[in-house]
């Protein structure tokens, strides 16, 4: 007795695999971290001597963020499944989030610039918080992308499951930041 | 060599946990001894060791009131984050549950190989602490701020630590779930699960979703501590006479229900697997089932559930309000109900039985009462009222010593005697053993029961001198004296058991497969287990605890055996006929 069954297949009773299952609890903690990290927010900002004003200056970038993120989950869902093909989806999905990693990073040089470093006021740590556990996450999201492109060549169904568990981390993301996006740039 | 060190099978990585872990218990005990002598004799010099801890820890042998505080706090983190709980789950939780779910191996092997390696960075993390200058961690276990914000470096490395422990327990937390759920046996269905299995998966629930809360409070003091921000800093807080040069607008009580939003699940992950393996001893030693294995199942949810929703009842004297009081308050009483159904589940299954009165079941019947006292000792706690005298003070201390030291870790010594025999094929000797479980209780009574003195008596915890410089606890000294003398005692008793495991790996009794003629599936195996576990895939066909059954030839029927013609019929609940049981 060896080889770890329902790595690939679903377990009837259950009706998921190992990976599915794992992925979904991995993302059940990521909610009660966010969460954790949002409650400290409203906490916050809900006590702040100073009501805060959204960071309306940088709403056009935070939308092209958002777009870039789409993008990059889009590319890796979207396309052929041919080795080759997954190796474009992942490079294409790689280079969208690389782009959001830069638009960030310039973001924060623009507010330091300006003299909004973290230490400024607890409102801009929040933003640099919340953005930078964020953009490790997308950090996150590029090291499982340049896994999937490692090991394209693994047989179709295993490789299958690895995207499907990758895609479903980015979504997750993806909806981290739209939350994020909403309460820093808009309201 | 580097396949044995970073193994992928579960049984080693469990072992791993399990040595590593202990090698912390010593430390966080060491510590605590350490501690005890200025708690007994206050400012008199350390006998033997004083003059090797550093000029910058001891003056003239005297311990200084820094090093003192590190102490404290290092006794705390380490015995809890580095000591019980990888223990406990990494070590029982990784070498058992594949064993009685009857699986190959953990669902995601190298996860967990993973999962071990990343406890011990954040352990070496740990202890590197005590070397920085300031020392180690100095604000407590609890690190509040605004003192936790504003210490010495040791507090950086205490934070980065922590983000690498919680870490490590989300990937075995996941790991745990998954190989529960997916990878059961044929047969195996949810109510014929040990109830360990079922106290490992309420606790891998509770990891995963109460620690991440912490994670997050932990970058924000880390933030605190090293970019300047002043998420935990209110506006106007005067450090030194100064007001600190900070943005201010912070919320020091932010911390608190980030911090026991963790910290009151992990009560129960300390509790819970200790109540698993109880569970496990004691029905082995009855020889009958467990009463209300279901109930005890039920609890254990619920209990995992509630204990998200106590954590403020440690914030009573924050100011956060009556409101917030009394709706913490209500949820506490209630999460004392399922571990009552559990504790008197135990202690109704005793009734009828024939007991075997084995070290291991010693040190699990002493857990009853132990953890009983803990539990009950934590009811004026939850009152809000009652806990405006008692706050802070060494009843606190008492009361969860009692659920953790003599409960949890007299569990875990209950399950070591047990499960012994399975991973090295040889039985600790009963001697030594009925001596260590003597002399452990006593001492660990003698230490915490005046405990409970001290504190009703209003003596402050964490206090440097002991209480002598105050007035109201001078009567109280004694107390002190006679439990430092019991702690050193203990560490003394515990020898007895190292000697135990020495003995016994030289040249201790053999036995076979399955020497306490048990009914789950790891004794099903070969003993030690190779890897892969089982030699083919075992089929389960009954409940976890069929002892006594009528018409088995021997007086239990093991998991795995199909049923041979004119048995009793077994009930598909895994509980035993009602023919078995004892007339009510």
């Amino acid at each position: 007795m060896s080889a770890v069954p329902y790595t690939v297949e679903r377990r009837p009773d259950t009706g998921v695999n190992n990976v599915q299952l794992g992925i979904w609890l991995f993302l059940a903690s990521e909610v009660m971290l966010f969460g954790g990290l949002f409650s400290a927010y409203f906490m916050l900002r809900a006590g702040a001597p100073q009501a805060w004003r959204p960071l309306s200056s940088h709403l056009w970038s935070a939308l092209a963020n958002t777009l870039l993120l789409a993008a990059a989950t889009a590319t890796l869902k979207t396309g052929t499944a041919t080795v080759s093909g997954l190796r474009l989806r992942v490079a294409a999905s790689g280079g969208f989030a690389i782009a959001f990693c830069v638009s960030k990073l310039s973001e924060y040089a623009s507010f330091i610039g300006a003299g909004l470093g973290p230490a400024a006021s607890t409102q801009m740590a929040t933003y640099y918080l919340l953005t930078g556990v964020h953009v490790f996450h997308v950090l996150g999201g590029l090291v499982a992308n340049l896994w999937i492109a490692w090991t394209a060549g693994d047989e179709r169904s295993v490789v299958r499951n690895r995207v499907e568990a990758t895609t479903l981390y980015w979504l997750f993301v993806d909806m981290v930041w739209l939350l994020i996006a909403v309460l820093l740039y808009v309201v | 060599m580097l396949a044995r060190w970073f193994s992928l099978d579960h049984k080693i990585i469990g072992l791993q946990y399990a040595v590593t872990s202990m090698v912390f218990l010593l430390v966080g005990f060491g510590l605590m001894m350490l501690l005890r002598w200025q708690l007994a004799y206050p400012m008199q010099p350390i006998p033997l060791i004083g003059s090797l801890l550093g000029s910058q820890n001891v003056a003239q042998g005297i311990m200084l009131p820094e090093f003192y505080n590190q102490l404290g706090a290092m006794h705390g983190t380490i015995m809890i984050f580095l000591g019980v709980v990888p223990l406990s789950v990494g070590g029982f939780g990784n070498y058992l549950v594949p064993l009685q779910v009857g699986a190959s191996d953990m669902a995601f092997p190298r996860l967990n190989m993973l999962s071990y390696w990343i406890y011990v960075a954040g352990g070496l993390v740990m202890l590197a602490s005590f070397f920085v200058p300031g020392g180690a961690a100095n604000s407590g276990w609890t690190s509040y701020p605004p003192l936790a914000d504003i210490a010495t470096t040791g507090q950086t490395w205490w934070l980065a630590a922590m983000i690498l422990l919680i870490t490590s327990s989300l990937l075995g937390s996941i790991n745990i779930i998954v190989t529960i759920l997916q990878l059961r046996a044929p047969g195996l269905t949810f109510m014929r699960l040990p109830f360990l299995v079922w106290a490992q998966l309420v606790t891998a629930f509770l990891l995963l979703l109460a620690f991440p809360p912490l994670e997050a409070a932990g970058l924000m003091q880390l933030m605190d501590r090293v970019a300047g921000t002043s998420f935990f800093l209110p506006t106007g807080l005067v450090v030194g006479n100064k007001v600190a040069a900070v943005a201010g607008g912070g919320n020091p009580l932010l911390w608190q229900h980030l911090f026991w939003f963790l910290g009151h699940p992990e009560v129960y992950v300390l509790i819970l697997p200790a109540m698993g393996i109880v569970a496990e001893v004691i029905a082995n030693n009855i020889r009958k089932p467990l009463w209300g294995y279901r109930l005890m199942v039920w609890s254990a949810m619920f209990l995992g559930f509630m204990s998200m929703l106590v954590w403020a009842h440690h914030m009573f004297l924050t100011g956060m309000g009556t409101t917030m009081s009394a709706f913490f308050q209500t949820t506490t009483m209630i999460i004392s109900i399922p571990s009552v159904i559990i504790l008197t589940s135990l202690l109704v299954s005793l009734w009828g039985g024939s007991i075997r009165f084995t070290t291991p079941m010693l040190f699990a019947l002493a857990f009853l009462p132990m953890f009983g006292l803990g539990g009950l000792t934590g009811l004026p706690l939850g009152l809000a009222a009652s806990d405006i005298h008692l706050h802070d003070t060494y009843y606190v201390v008492g009361h969860f010593h009692y659920v953790v030291a003599p409960g949890t870790i007299f569990a875990l010594f209950a399950g070591v005697y047990y499960w012994f025999p399975k991973v090295t094929g040889r039985m600790l000797d009963e001697r030594l053993g009925r001596l260590h479980f003597a002399g452990s209780f006593i001492c660990m009574n003698a230490v915490f029961m005046p405990m409970f003195i001290q504190g009703l008596a209003g003596l402050n915890r964490r206090l440097y001198d002991g209480g002598i410089g105050y007035s109201h606890a001078h009567g109280l000294q004694k107390w002190n004296v006679m439990q430092g003398w019991a702690a050193w005692t203990l560490g003394l008793v515990q020898l007895l058991f190292f000697i135990n495991v020495a003995v016994t790996l030289w040249r201790g009794r053999r036995v076979s497969d399955n020497p306490w003629d048990a009914t789950t599936l790891e004794w099903a195996t070969a003993t030690p287990p190779p890897h892969g576990n089982f030699a083919s895939a075992p089929t389960v066909y009954r409940g976890a605890y069929e002892y006594s059954a009528p018409g088995a030839p021997g007086d239990f029927l093991p998991q795995h055996e199909p049923a041979k013609t004119g048995t009793a019929p077994v009930s598909e609940t895994g509980t035993a006929p009602v023919s078995s049981r004892p007339p009510a």
